[in-house]
């Protein structure tokens, strides 16, 4: 511009080289000292909004109101004072109201003696550059910002930090600038959605603190939303409960249905067109415009965001929404990569805890079938065992009844006591190894526990008082050997008969607790009783003679092989408890 | 006088059964296999026999049903040291089924009371 504004003063004077410049590309003017119209081109004319270049000339510029709007004034005060005046990307309207961006220039026009004579104006019109400009702009903003959000969600997996991320986004003067934004997700089985997070400031004497103090830190959005995660609890009461516990359908034909359903992002004003649903929603929001976006992944819809300017009340423009739309694009992909993240820990963990359950019935498995050939070991013996004692037994039976014997009836009558002693502990063995045979499955404990005590009160001698049998509520299931088990609690059952007969009111019990279920049998008395029951029971678990200890011993040892325990609890303070303790069987999902 | 036969594998065994019943009156008879016991029934016929299961020859139970398609009208009664084979269906041919014990009342009263009920008849 600066070379044309030489050229032309140099050669200003001459008509034919004035009229080679009415078709130049920039606008070309001059005026007098007393701003009277001495040349102007057709750019000119055109920039300014005259009807006609010829006709303005001798006209006065000053009457010109476009070039007042222009700016012109103060260029024409600098340059004639001699100095020359440029203005850049000026904003303005021409005299038909048209908006222009101009470039200009203008300079001295001097005389033959050099004395400043008038102006030379050049106008360049850079409207359409600048609007491109100002898109890139506005695109590369937007992208930055979608970069920085992107970075910051990458590393985030967890759900709630996410969405307050997104509304974090939303509401950042670095981001995309609303006051206030508004999540809400589909619940994919009702078809309705949900208010699940707001972020925003919930007045305006909230909004200046926190936005004051938020300009003072000077933060970029990715330190931003940073900042986030290392807030523990950020939400916003006031605004939160705007949305709490809010449900909108899908079925209706309120905004927000529309573009969930449609897929598609709604600038929504108030007004008296507006449907009865919209506007139930401004009104809840306490809002005049809002910007509504679908968050929308692969075609499945997640929910939706909603932001207003309510506290700036700066209008919402349609290409404000539309980044919006871009923005709930994004979400989306983090918000489903959250679920699937979600869904991945879940899995990851029931996959965990299926190895383990496996891993603990394999170690059941094996150990029931060491108890199996346990069972038949101790069955060969036993029968092998059974023929010597037989003849033993017999034997000095038979001499017990015959004659000539008087000298050693004592000892033969020891012999024949052993004997049936030994037939005795045989027969335990037997009962056990015959239950040995029977394979595992899942039993239901109750009912076994309720089998055992009717088969252990048909065995009860008539004058003890039979011990009452309390069956927990619940259900509750093992895994192992029915007839093994049984055995075993008769065994328990048996013991508090045999040892305790008289001595307090026993009672049995079943339960669960703690992924364990639980057969007890207390006993009730007074302290003396308690106390004598206590020594007997710690004699019968700590001794090592005696037939009952052997049947415990087994009953122990099936108890221990089907992954249980068992003993005697209760310290000086409490009721002496025996109890067994088997883990609980939950179905096909615990094998 | 009763005749008994006493199948049984153990040599003690056989002497004990034996020298219990015949005080208690009966004929006594011991074989300690079922070859044995079939072919000595061919000579001779028995009121009842004691029959062990766990034969080294041949399975008690298969020999209780050769006796019975035999000998349909002698008492069997079946002795043995375990118990498991009475959920066994064919044990169910015997008229008896007593588990060796030092005590042997049970088999003495077992036996009594078939052979009483046959002379009742």
């Amino acid at each position: 511009m600066v070379e044309v504004a030489d050229s032309l003063s140099m050669r200003i004077g001459e008509t034919s080289l004035r009229s080679s410049f009415d078709n130049h590309p920039l606008g070309i003017f001059i005026v007098d000292n007393e701003g009277r119209i001495k040349y102007l081109n057709d750019e000119a004319s055109r920039i300014i909004g005259l009807d006609s270049a010829k006709e303005s000339i001798g006209h006065l510029i000053y009457d010109v109101d476009a070039v007042m709007n222009c700016g012109l004034d103060r260029a024409f005060q600098t340059v004639l004072g001699g100095r020359t005046y440029h203005l850049n990307e000026h904003r303005c309207s021409n005299c038909r109201g048209h908006y222009a961006v101009l470039n200009i220039f203008c300079s001295p026009y001097r005389n033959e003696s050099n004395e400043i004579s008038g102006i030379l104006g050049i106008l360049q019109d850079v409207t359409d550059s600048f609007k491109r400009k100002s898109e890139l702009e506005e695109a590369i903003y937007e992208l930055s910002v979608m970069g920085q959000v992107s970075e910051a969600l990458s590393s985030a997996v967890a759900h709630d930090e996410i969405l307050q991320m997104i509304l974090t986004a939303v509401t950042a003067s670095q981001g995309l600038g609303f006051n206030r934004a508004f999540l809400f997700l589909l619940d994919q089985k009702e078809g309705r959605l949900k208010g699940e997070t707001a972020v925003g400031p919930g007045s305006p004497q909230e909004a200046g603190e926190i936005w004051n103090r938020l300009a003072s830190q000077q933060k970029t959005l990715i330190e931003l939303l940073n900042d986030y995660r290392e807030r523990e609890n950020n939400s916003n009461n006031t605004i939160g409960s705007l949305i709490s516990g809010w449900e909108i359908t899908l079925n209706d034909t309120c905004a927000f249905s529309r573009a969930v359903n449609e897929g598609i992002g709604i600038n929504v004003f108030a007004g008296p067109t507006i449907d009865p649903g919209t506007e139930a929603i401004l009104q809840r929001l306490k809002t005049q415009n809002l910007a509504v976006a679908p968050i929308i992944s692969n075609g499945r819809r997640l929910g939706l965001i909603a932001a207003d300017n309510q506290i700036t009340g700066k209008v919402i423009r349609d290409a404000d929404v539309k980044l919006l739309q871009t923005f709930a694009n994004h979400t989306a992909v983090a918000i489903e990569r959250s679920q699937l993240h979600d869904d991945l820990v879940e899995y990851a963990a029931c996959l965990e805890e299926k190895n383990r359950q496996i891993a603990e019935s394999q170690d059941q498995m094996i150990r029931i079938e060491k108890m199996s050939v346990i069972g038949e070991l101790t069955s060969s013996i036993a029968h092998e065992l059974r023929n010597p004692l037989t003849v033993i037994g017999g034997f000095a039976n038979l001499m017990l009844t015959s004659e000539g014997h008087d000298g050693n009836s004592e000892y033969l009558n020891i012999i024949l006591s052993e004997a049936k002693r030994a037939e005795q502990v045989l027969n335990q063995v037997l009962d056990f190894s015959r239950a040995s045979r029977t394979k595992t499955r899942a039993i239901d404990f109750n009912q076994l526990t309720t089998q055992t005590y009717e088969l252990f009160l048909a065995r009860l001698k008539h004058n003890i008082k039979p011990p009452q049998l309390q069956i927990a509520g619940s259900n509750l299931e093992v895994w192992g050997n029915p007839d093994q088990l049984q055995h075993a609690l008769f065994q328990y059952m048996n013991l508090t008969v045999e040892e305790l007969t008289g001595e307090c009111k026993v009672s049995f019990s079943t339960s669960k607790d703690n992924g364990l279920v639980r057969f007890a049998i207390s006993f009730q008395g007074s302290d003396a009783v308690l106390a004598k029951v206590k020594k007997t029971l710690q004699q019968i678990f700590g001794s090592s003679t005696g037939t009952q200890k052997l049947s415990i011993i087994v009953a122990g040892e099936t108890i221990k092989y089907h992954g249980g325990g068992f003993g005697l609890a209760g310290d000086s303070n409490k009721r002496p408890e025996i109890y067994i303790e088997l883990p609980e069987y939950r179905g096909e999902n615990n094998a | 006088m009763p005749d008994i036969l006493i199948v049984d594998d153990e040599n003690h065994v056989r002497k004990l059964y034996s020298a219990f019943l015949s005080r208690e009156g009966y004929h006594i008879d011991t074989v300690a296999g079922g070859e044995e016991a079939l072919a000595l029934m061919k000579q001779k016929k028995f009121d009842l026999i004691v029959l062990d299961i766990e034969l080294e020859d041949i399975s008690g139970l298969d020999l209780l049903k050769q006796i019975r398609a035999e000998h349909p009208d002698v008492f069997i009664v079946l002795n043995s040291a375990y118990s498991v084979y009475m959920s066994d269906f064919h044990t169910w041919l015997a008229d008896g089924y007593i588990v060796k014990s030092s005590d042997i009342k049970p088999l003495k009263d077992k036996i009594e009371s078939l052979l009483v009920t046959h002379e009742e008849k």
